[in-house]
């Protein structure tokens, strides 16, 4: 037996033989550098001198971006700039004065731009100016040989087909900041590179990974000014070497509808506010407009800082989307749900009435009713049909804010969505629990009387708004409102596709929603306060809401909002459902100081126009004969019900879209069921209502 | 009772000491290989790499204190947690570079197939030391060490991170060969690995790693640019000749003509700024280092602990060996960096690690 050091000692031989390995493979190693370094040292110092392989990134078109139709709403237009690279710059001023010849500029601002960049790397090309002409290209091209360090630059730039239309929705694009180019690289696990540009808002940020594509690259060899000689192909001497096609990025197909789209841009000139309409069916986004909008094209160009810079100074905050980033009192528009609310829960029915003298006493407090004189005695369709606050102050007396919360719950608002776009925001409907932990006070009688009327802390999204509508629309069924429809292939191969989603789909008892579809009914089609807003052959179940941005003293209630300044005027608010026998799409308008609901008629009129002109023709022949026989809510679902029309959209979309006319498409029937342009309806403004 | 005075007098700072000379080379050379990026993200890695190296030699100091026999003990329990650590790998890793590598503890990113080279060191030169440590190993006597290094080696490679498994192989290679493997069990080896090889390259490989060979091999056939590596390596070595261009002077790594260039080509920017004249002497640091290691396996009383330091060697060695060949062009490209002159947090530890487990094992060496 040994002792254990014996037993080491006896492994001696062994460390030995590895020690002498050791020795060999670095033996060998040496012998490999003396190859390298000083027999072939320098033919290698040569190459690295003079024979420069230059691996240029060729960079991946982003995917395109299409309406629900196959238009092209966003695609690539190629742009060229000018670039020096100091390292090759040899003669500086001779070149720099040729090149300031050539692109129409002096001397001195282009050794401006240069001195800017001193401090960087010698190797990396500075731009000198962008965006240049086809024919600076053309002559710098020629002319390289006497512009040693100069050339030109292909990049990619955007281009909205319908520039401010759809500005929010589909973003915009931006250069990659230096500072954030670390943090991107590590939260998109994607080595972004440095001039890439990324999706900032909208559709261009939240699909930027699936649009954006891969970038590729092409090995140049250039010589030691740096001037391409030749494209390296796998012929050549470095034919290890091959280049690496870019891989184009995939496309979007929205759910948009470019005409519904325009309608609704077009009806918004010269307003600030928000339009959107849904699809009741499916969640469908149609359209979905905020204003003021912005150019997104002039991002991408790289002459941002100044619009940008202009556009965040503006207070009218043209870059946010106001559809789902902004929330705003509902006003009366909220009123359907406080109906709904007290049918449901017994505390009304459709016999109870209310006796409106223009206001409500409570706690010593008078709630006015916006019709000073009062509505008399009022029921549940007509307090919905004539807006009558009294009628609802009556059942905020008598119902529990939870309640309200639970049912505006179901109906979406004061939730995200859940739209897969950024930064959208829940709005707000609150209940007691929320008020103590806000504000650590109880919460007041007084505050439900507001909150019915879609006052005070109720604050929703106009997103939310046609949600709420499409859902009493549809009986109960919340969908998931979405814009892409699908991602696709440059050849087609669609590889995601968003299928309709409900998020849930609640029981509301029929005798409630036939007594709410008939307030609305009436309420667009009977004289109620949207009557202004009323069209022909698109049948829209409406409401009007007006919100305050302040609050107001009683004396000043009844002032004329006109006469105040602008930023203190009334909201505008509008939301509807058509058609109202059968309906297909819900719209919400906001009219930012619009002063009264009516505001948003013309642009909810354009928009379901629009969309049943292109969607249903048919149905609209059966509608205008309702109408001329000027059938009730009840008598229009009995002849649908009897002569039934056949839903499916009648036209084909493809046969339907035009390429060039935009407006043309975007028509309305008139008293006699002609087409004419929409323009007609805009010149017939908001008139009293509310 | 340990005195910590006589401690001190005891402590052995060679290792410590080498290897700090070798990262004071990095250091200054990862600094000249980045500088010049200008702007980008590499641009200060420098400064991250002093912290990392601070991390690593507090641990490591650390770890040298503690009693050889300590890690004995730690052997199988340590071991148990790198398997875990890779089963969690492979599901909730971070992926980098097309790998499923990293894990994140504590807001850090960390690799656990660095943690397993170490750990799989303590368990072969235990099952070694205490299975039949007298006799000759063949066949019979491989088995169970073979499969203890096999199960987190395949682990590694289907990261995938060929380089580092096939690391862990020859980590136990070279142990085993210590422990006597005789030489008719070699040669069958060495014939079984061809075959096995051959099969391996033809089912096994990821597209990217057969691309890698076959550039080795014949550079002309490259068909996707993964020579580009292996060529503008060969010109920043080659154009460095003698005396190098100097400090700071790299064109190659500065033009971006070589990607990665402060990990897994560091060297060859280092070649190129210091020459052949660099070369060897950096050469020379690693090599008294190895020399180092061995004599103290061979002076140690416990046959566990000289096996341990045998580990150590093997983990130096072949990283060293193998980065050094694939830069130079006399191995194919895999990911292996080069110990304290690579930039890599990870691997930084791990060298910390093995530097105070083998101090240890030298300071207890004359205890009894």
């Amino acid at each position: 037996m040994f002792g254990e050091d014996d037993l080491v000692k006896s492994h001696q031989e062994r460390s030995d033989i590895i020690f002498n390995i050791i020795v060999i493979a670095f033996a060998v190693l040496l012998a490999r550098l003396w190859y390298l370094q000083i027999y072939r040292g320098k033919q290698f110092l040569s190459y690295s001198l003079e024979n420069r392989l230059r691996k240029d990134v060729v960079r991946a078109p982003r995917g395109m971006i299409f309406s629900r139709n196959n238009v092209l709403l966003t695609h690539n237009i190629p742009r060229f700039d000018a670039v020096v690279t100091p390292q090759y710059l040899e003669s500086s001023d001779e070149t720099v004065t040729y090149l300031a010849v050539i692109l129409g500029t002096t001397p001195e601002s282009i050794r401006k731009i240069m001195k800017r960049y001193e401090g960087q790397a010698k190797y990396i090309p500075v731009v000198v100016k962008k965006n240049i002409s086809r024919k600076e290209v053309a002559i710098i091209e020629t002319e390289s040989k006497d512009l040693p360090g100069v050339s030109v630059e292909t990049f990619i730039s955007r281009e909205y087909t319908d520039h401010d239309s759809g500005a929010h929705l589909l973003g915009y694009i931006s250069e990659i900041s230096q500072e954030k180019l670390p943090r991107l690289r590590e939260r998109d696990k994607y080595d972004y590179k440095q001039g890439d540009f990324i999706g900032q808002s909208g559709i261009e940020q939240q699909f930027d990974l699936e649009i954006r594509g891969q970038d590729g690259y092409q090995f140049m060899e250039v010589d030691a000014r740096g001037r391409a000689r030749r494209h390296i192909s796998s012929d050549d001497l470095y034919s290890g070497i091959e280049n690496k096609v870019a891989e184009p990025g995939k496309n979007v197909r929205l759910t948009i509808d470019r005409d519904v789209q325009l309608a609704a841009y077009h009806a918004l000139e010269g307003k600030d506010g928000a339009a959107i309409a849904i699809d009741t069916e499916t969640g469908e986004v149609i359209a979905m407009v905020s204003r003021p909008a912005f150019d997104p094209a002039n991002f991408s160009t790289g002459l941002s800082s100044n619009y940008w810079g202009s556009l965040v100074m503006d207070e009218k905050r043209p870059l946010r989307d106001r559809t789902i980033q902004e929330h705003y009192s509902p006003g009366s528009t909220f009123k359907p749900l406080t109906a709904i609310a007290a049918l449901e829960e017994g505390i009304v029915n459709e016999k109870t009435t209310f006796n409106c003298n223009g206001g409500y006493k409570m706690g010593g407090r008078v709630f006015h009713c916006w019709k000073k004189e009062g509505h008399g005695a009022v029921d549940v369709v007509k307090a919905l049909r004539v807006s009558c606050d009294v009628y609802f102050y009556n059942i905020g007396n008598k119902i529990d804010i939870d309640v309200i919360y639970k049912y505006a719950t179901l109906f979406g608002m004061g939730q995200r969505s859940g739209i897969i776009l950024p930064r959208e925001t829940s709005g707000l409907i609150p209940n007691k629990e929320w008020k103590l932990k806000r504000t650590g006070i109880e919460w007041q009688k007084g505050e439900t009387l507001s909150c019915v009327i879609g006052q005070s802390f109720i604050n929703v999204t106009p997103l939310q708004l046609a949600m709420f509508y499409s859902t009493m629309a549809n009986d109960g069924k919340l969908w998931r409102p979405h814009v892409v429809k699908e991602v696709f292939s440059n050849s087609g191969q669609v590889l995601k596709r968003y299928e309709p989603e409900m998020i849930h789909q609640f029981k509301i008892s029929k005798k409630t929603l036939d007594l709410v579809h008939e307030g609305l009914f009436d309420t667009a089609n009977a004289g109620g306060t949207a009557g202004a807003s009323k069209g022909i052959g698109i049948q829209m179940a409406a409401k009007t809401g007006t919100a305050q941005v302040i609050g107001f003293s009683a004396d000043k209630i009844f002032n004329k909002c006109e006469g105040m300044p602008f930023k203190f005027r009334n909201n505008g608010l509008f939301a509807a459902y058509a058609p109202a026998g059968n309906p297909k799409i819900a719209v919400s308008v906001v009219i930012e100081h619009g002063c009264h609901g009516t505001a948003g008629g013309p642009v909810a009129k354009a928009m379901v126009s629009a969309y049943l002109n292109k969607y249903y023709p048919a149905y609209q022949a059966k509608i205008m004969a309702q109408e001329s026989a000027g059938l009730t809510y009840p008598e229009v679902v009995e002849d649908n019900r009897v002569n039934p029309v056949a839903m499916i959209p009648e036209a084909s979309p493809e046969d339907f879209y035009d390429e060039q006319g935009v407006l043309v498409k975007n028509f309305i029937l008139d008293k006699t069921g002609k087409r004419v342009p929409l323009e007609k309806i805009l010149e017939t403004g908001p008139s009293d209502g509310e | 009772m340990i005195n910590f005075k006589e401690e001190l007098k005891r402590y052995d700072y060679s290792f410590f000491g080498i290897c700090s000379a070798i990262f004071i080379i990095g250091i200054l050379n990862l600094y000249s290989a980045t500088h010049s990026h200008g702007i980008g993200p590499e641009q200060g890695i420098y400064k991250t790499q002093i912290v990392w190296f601070c991390l690593a030699w507090v641990v490591g100091i650390g770890v040298s204190f503690i009693q050889p026999k300590n890690f004995y003990r730690l052997a199988y329990p340590s071991y148990l947690i790198c398997i875990m650590l890779l089963i969690m790998v492979l599901f909730v890793g971070h992926s980098a570079l097309g790998g499923q590598r990293w894990i994140g503890i504590a807001g850090m990113k960390f690799q656990p197939s660095e943690l397993v080279k170490m750990s799989l060191v303590l368990v072969l030169a235990r099952w070694y030391s205490k299975a039949s440590p007298e006799q000759e190993t063949g066949f019979r006597q491989m088995i169970i060490p073979f499969f203890i290094t096999f199960i987190p080696a395949v682990m590694v490679i289907i990261q995938p991170d060929l380089g580092t498994g096939m690391l862990t192989m020859l980590i136990f290679f070279l142990i085993t060969f210590y422990r006597k493997l005789k030489w008719k069990t070699i040669v069958i080896i060495g014939l079984m690995g061809i075959v096995g090889g051959t099969v391996m390259y033809n089912f096994g490989l990821r597209e990217y790693q057969k691309k890698r060979i076959i550039t080795f091999i014949d550079p002309e056939f490259d068909a996707k640019g993964s020579g580009y590596n292996a060529i503008q390596s060969k010109i920043a070595i080659g154009s460095g000749q003698f005396f190098g261009k100097g400090f700071r002077q790299s064109s190659q790594g500065a033009l971006n003509y070589l990607p990665e260039n402060h990990t897994d080509f560091i060297f060859a920017i280092f070649n190129e700024e210091h020459g052949f004249v660099g070369a060897v002497f950096l050469m020379a640091l690693y090599l008294a280092l190895f020399y180092r290691l061995l004599w103290l396996a061979s002076n140690v009383n416990k046959m566990f602990d000289s096996i341990v330091v045998v580990g150590v060697l093997a983990i130096f060695f072949w990283h060293t060996i193998i980065n050094m060949s694939m830069v130079s062009g006399l191995m194919p490209i895999v990911g292996i960096p080069l110990p304290l002159m690579s930039y890599g947090g990870s691997n930084l530890l791990t060298f910390g690690i093995c530097c105070g487990v083998v101090t240890s094992i030298s300071n207890a060496r004359n205890l009894f």
